[in-house]
């Protein structure tokens, strides 16, 4: 009786295995999958790159052919969303995209490169224009005319102006 | 590259330091619910009657004879599945000194102390992958799904116009210097000096 009664119950429960690769799967709401820069609102601040643990997300400045390039490597990233929390413009969200799969590594990186302006001092490559853009309607005042000076003449010019001002109260 | 699973695909599957989270995954996904058997793959308890090796972690340094001998009794053509974030690219210990941090890494030391071309790679990220990702692996592999996911690369170069605009007001705002603090340097002989 008793494999009868096996039999009749699992007769009587439905199938449980999904169809998953012919048919697609429900993914739940708050689901962390592929994260992905919107190339249009990224100002290249590199703030994801600076909170990413294990450094899926890194950036340089390429100083040749002035750009910014921000890179994203799926294969290391463990989808913390850290990077969707940082970023202050929303740029970078976690996609519900959860298949990655793939045969070669170079599908694997997301590249993002972004013009970099010039120091008006002396004509080397500082940071974008995105972000200087950024910092002019978001960022304090007083920071407003040393955006487009490299760190090097960024320091030199602050301590001449003071000095210059400095000697004017003086005598 | 992917005609050689025409035939059931037997895994064979290798820690290589992980957490266990994927390995658990691993075990997952053979449950009735994923249900990986219906593609036919298959857990043996060794490379020798396996077609693949499943890969996980990061390959600590003590673990690279191992894996090496597990890939050299791999029979021809050999596949290695790289499962979850350590093993893709080092994951969260990418350059910890204990490890050698991913499986393209490994290839390197494969290359130049052991002579060995590097095997086939399926690269599945997630920490940890997905069953359903393990699930589209296979799908791969077996010709029954194409891969979705492509390299994307977007080049942003800004418009002149917006680029003058930027330049002139900062040169007006060089110009005035009207924000700057006032610092009053006191002149005299300082205290101690002759």
């Amino acid at each position: 009786m008793g494999r009868l009664r096996m039999l009749i119950d699992s007769l009587s429960h439905p199938r449980v295995t999904e169809k998953y690769p012919y048919e697609p799967i429900p993914i739940p709401e708050d689901f962390r999958g592929k994260p992905e820069i919107d190339p249009e609102k990224c100002i290249g601040c590199a703030a994801c790159a600076r909170v990413c643990p294990p450094n899926a997300i890194t950036f340089r400045d390429d100083h040749e052919q002035g750009y910014r390039v921000l890179q994203v490597f799926l294969g290391r990233c463990i989808f913390c969303g850290r990077c969707q929390d940082s970023c202050p413009v929303g740029a970078i969200k976690l996609t519900k995209e959860f298949e990655l799969v793939s045969l070669s590594k170079d599908d694997l990186y997301q590249v993002v490169k972004l013009e970099l302006a010039k120091c008006v001092r002396c004509g080397k490559y500082t940071v974008p224009y995105r972000y200087i853009k950024y910092l002019m309607e978001k960022g304090p005042k007083i920071l407003k005319y040393e955006l487009l000076l490299c760190p090097e003449c960024k320091s030199e010019v602050t301590t001449l102006i003071k000095y210059h001002y400095a000697q004017e109260v003086h005598e | 590259m992917v005609d050689v699973l025409k035939k059931s695909i037997w895994v064979f599957h290798l820690n290589s330091g992980s957490c266990n989270g994927c390995d658990i995954e691993v075990l997952d996904v053979f449950t009735p619910r994923p249900d990986f058997e219906r593609f036919g793959v298959k857990l043996v308890p060794s490379p020798r009657h396996a077609d693949a090796i499943a890969l996980t972690g990061p390959i600590t340094r003590a673990m690279v004879p191992k894996v090496v001998e597990a890939i050299k009794a791999l029979p021809e053509p050999k596949i290695v599945l790289a499962i979850g974030a350590c093993a893709c690219g080092g994951g969260i210990w990418h350059d910890t000194y204990v490890v050698v941090g991913g499986i393209d890494e490994f290839y390197k030391i494969l290359k130049e102390e052991y002579g060995m071309d590097p095997p086939t790679t399926i690269y599945i990220p997630g920490c940890p992958a997905k069953p359903e990702a393990l699930i589209y692996a296979a799908g791969i592999l077996a010709d029954i799904i194409k891969q979705k996911q492509r390299r994307r690369e977007d080049v942003i170069r800004e418009e002149d116009e917006e680029k003058r605009k930027i330049e002139t007001i900062i040169r007006e705002e060089i110009g005035s210097r009207h924000f700057l603090p006032k610092i009053i340097v006191k002149r005299g002989p300082r205290e101690g000096s002759v």
